[in-house]
């Protein structure tokens, strides 16, 4: 049961319902127990892991709160941390751990095989991996109280909107809206809604729409020419945004139908005018858990090299995301990318913002679109080493279209010309939400009229143009 | 010689504007990261470095997550100098 499927849209309606009957004191347990539901229905199996980390968590977070010892208190945050990293670590990089030590032992000139690892990695892992974490440290640095009910700790961990994907949320936004739940008002519902309905129209209408061409030509690049692959690269990030947000627009939207609210994920990401910006607007929970957990102790503890240290704060981390999104090389220069993107930016602080005051730039509509188009393309060029599946295949990309130009093969892009037509409504969206705010509106018009047409528009574009028959979200697989 | 809580002001401006390169910059209690052009996390940590290099202490990992604005700073920075606001 994914988000897409026909299943879901009746297991989701039946839980709201149901939600809303059921008296105030069961609705923890009631949405613990759809929650495992929907996991178990993806998997059966690997709902015992995260029950075994929930345990883990609620034990190590009680004992933090309860120890006196600040020694002690650290002590159990770095057992806690390996404890429930463990499992992450195993079912994501056994494989590659194994590869490499096979590999130095044949260069050694020792054939040996060691045991091989037949499982797949375990939805949702990384996520509640990264929130379990998270809410320990949180615990340990006093910035939220530990859950003596495990029930509402297990519900953290297991919620069914966000268990799968994301957003990465903190203890301290949802537990305390997990102790109190209210019936769902209408607003919330109509709220919840409408973002389902666009994060239904990003997925199915754009990102898959895209992906039947981006994944053609990226999974035939010694076919096709370098303009084509070229046009592709800059069809990716769309894709990606569309899938990614598309996902975390449904959940949030799932979640607020039942009246929690849960953190945004993206912010119009193509508008921003740095890197620094756009890493504020796109997979923002997942960079709010990167600086808040890996960047700022880094950086803090690295901080008497001064802006030495910030660089290598913020390349570690990165690299480190990168990992997390793959043990391969190719994600390995994704991250170290984005450091060297982010260490370049800090390092010219001053002097940008001297070159822009002294000109007056900040306002000035060529220099945004400039810097606007200029981001895309720094990230446009990174993700071509998140999308390849070799670091040979990246740079076999980049020199094609650098060397080897010729005609965009339009004919292969014609099932996805409706998901332009789509990319280009959202492009819009996002402009006037950006540089129009509460100025043209549809979903939020006052106008009745406007406002159902316009959900009868959106509906209709899925409905005629979505692609159902796609399969996953592209981030389940991390 | 211990400073007033104004001289820590006038101090941690001058530290401001140096560090977000905006030389207009004044300081205010409700100040946050949001209202500052070139504020963010990345930042931050040289606005900290130069904070505990010119009023001569460390700040700890945990004071971090105490700072939410400007009026925080100013706190945190008096009860490292130990200044009791009357």
């Amino acid at each position: 049961m994914t988000f897409t499927s026909l299943n879901f849209l009746f297991f989701f309606t039946i839980v709201v319902v149901l939600f809303n009957l059921i008296p105030q004191r069961v609705r923890v347990w009631f949405l613990l127990f759809a929650s495992y539901f929907f996991y178990i229905d993806l998997m059966p199996v690997f709902a015992i892991l995260l029950a075994l980390v929930t345990g883990c968590t609620y034990l190590f977070t009680r004992i933090i709160a309860n120890s006196k010892s600040a020694i002690g208190k650290h002590r159990v945050l770095v057992l806690g941390i390996i404890v429930i990293i463990s499992p992450l670590i195993f079912f994501k990089f056994f494989s590659f751990v194994n590869l490499v030590i096979t590999t130095l032992l044949f260069r050694c000139g020792l054939h040996v095989s060691l045991p091989t690892s037949s499982y797949i990695l375990p939805v949702g892992i990384s996520f509640y991996t990264f929130m379990a974490i998270g809410y320990l440290i949180d615990v340990y640095n006093e910035d939220v109280e530990s859950e003596s009910n495990i029930g509402i700790v297990a519900l953290f961990l297991a919620f069914f909107p966000i268990i799968l994907s994301g957003p990465i949320e903190r203890a301290g936004n949802l537990i305390p809206q997990f102790r109190k739940l209210q019936q769902t008002t209408y607003s919330d519902l109509v709220a919840g809604a409408k973002m389902v309905l666009w994060g239904y129209f990003l997925k199915l209408c754009i990102a898959d729409r895209l992906g039947l061409y981006v994944d053609l030509i990226f999974n035939n690049i010694h076919t096709y020419n370098g303009t084509t692959l070229l046009f592709a690269s800059v069809l990716f990030p769309f894709q990606l945004y569309a899938d990614l947000g598309g996902y975390s627009l449904i959940a949030i939207g799932v979640a607020r139908c039942l009246g929690i609210i849960v953190v945004p994920n993206f912010k119009r990401p193509f508008f921003a005018t740095s890197m620094s910006e756009f890493w504020r607007r796109w997979h923002m929970s997942l960079i709010k858990w990167l600086t808040n957990y890996i960047y700022t102790p880094l950086s803090f503890g690295l901080r008497r090299w001064k802006m030495s240290g910030i660089v290598t704060a913020l390349i570690l981390t990165f690299i480190i995301s990168g990992i997390w999104h793959g043990a391969e090389l190719t994600f390995f220069v994704w991250g170290l990318l984005q450091g060297i993107y982010l260490s370049i930016e800090v390092v010219t602080l001053k002097k940008r913002s001297e070159f822009k005051q002294k000109f007056c730039l900040n306002k000035n509509p060529w220099y945004i679109l400039i810097s606007c188009v200029w981001v895309f393309i720094l990230f446009s060029f990174s993700q071509i080493f998140g999308r390849c599946g070799s670091i040979g295949d990246a740079f076999y990309v980049i020199g094609k279209i650098l060397n080897v130009l010729g005609k965009i093969e339009w004919l292969k892009l014609m099932p996805s010309s409706l998901g332009l037509f789509s990319l280009t409504l959202l492009l819009i969206k996002d402009f006037l939400d950006e540089y129009y705010p509460n100025r043209f509106l549809l979903f939020e018009n006052k106008n009745i009229i406007i406002r159902h047409l316009s959900y009868a528009f959106i509906l209709i574009l899925i409905l005629t143009m979505g692609v159902f028959d796609s399969g996953q979200f592209i981030y389940f697989q991390f | 010689m211990i400073m007033q809580k104004k001289e820590i002001i006038q101090t941690l401006t001058l530290i401001f504007r140096g560090t977000f390169g905006q030389p207009t910059l004044d300081l205010r209690d409700d100040l946050t990261a949001n209202d500052v052009e070139n504020w963010d996390s990345l930042t931050h940590m040289l606005l900290i470095t130069n904070i505990e290099n010119q009023f001569g202490f460390k700040f700890k990992l945990k004071d971090l997550n105490k700072m939410k604005q400007v009026g925080d700073m100013i706190t945190l920075i008096e009860s490292k100098l130990d200044i009791h606001p009357l």
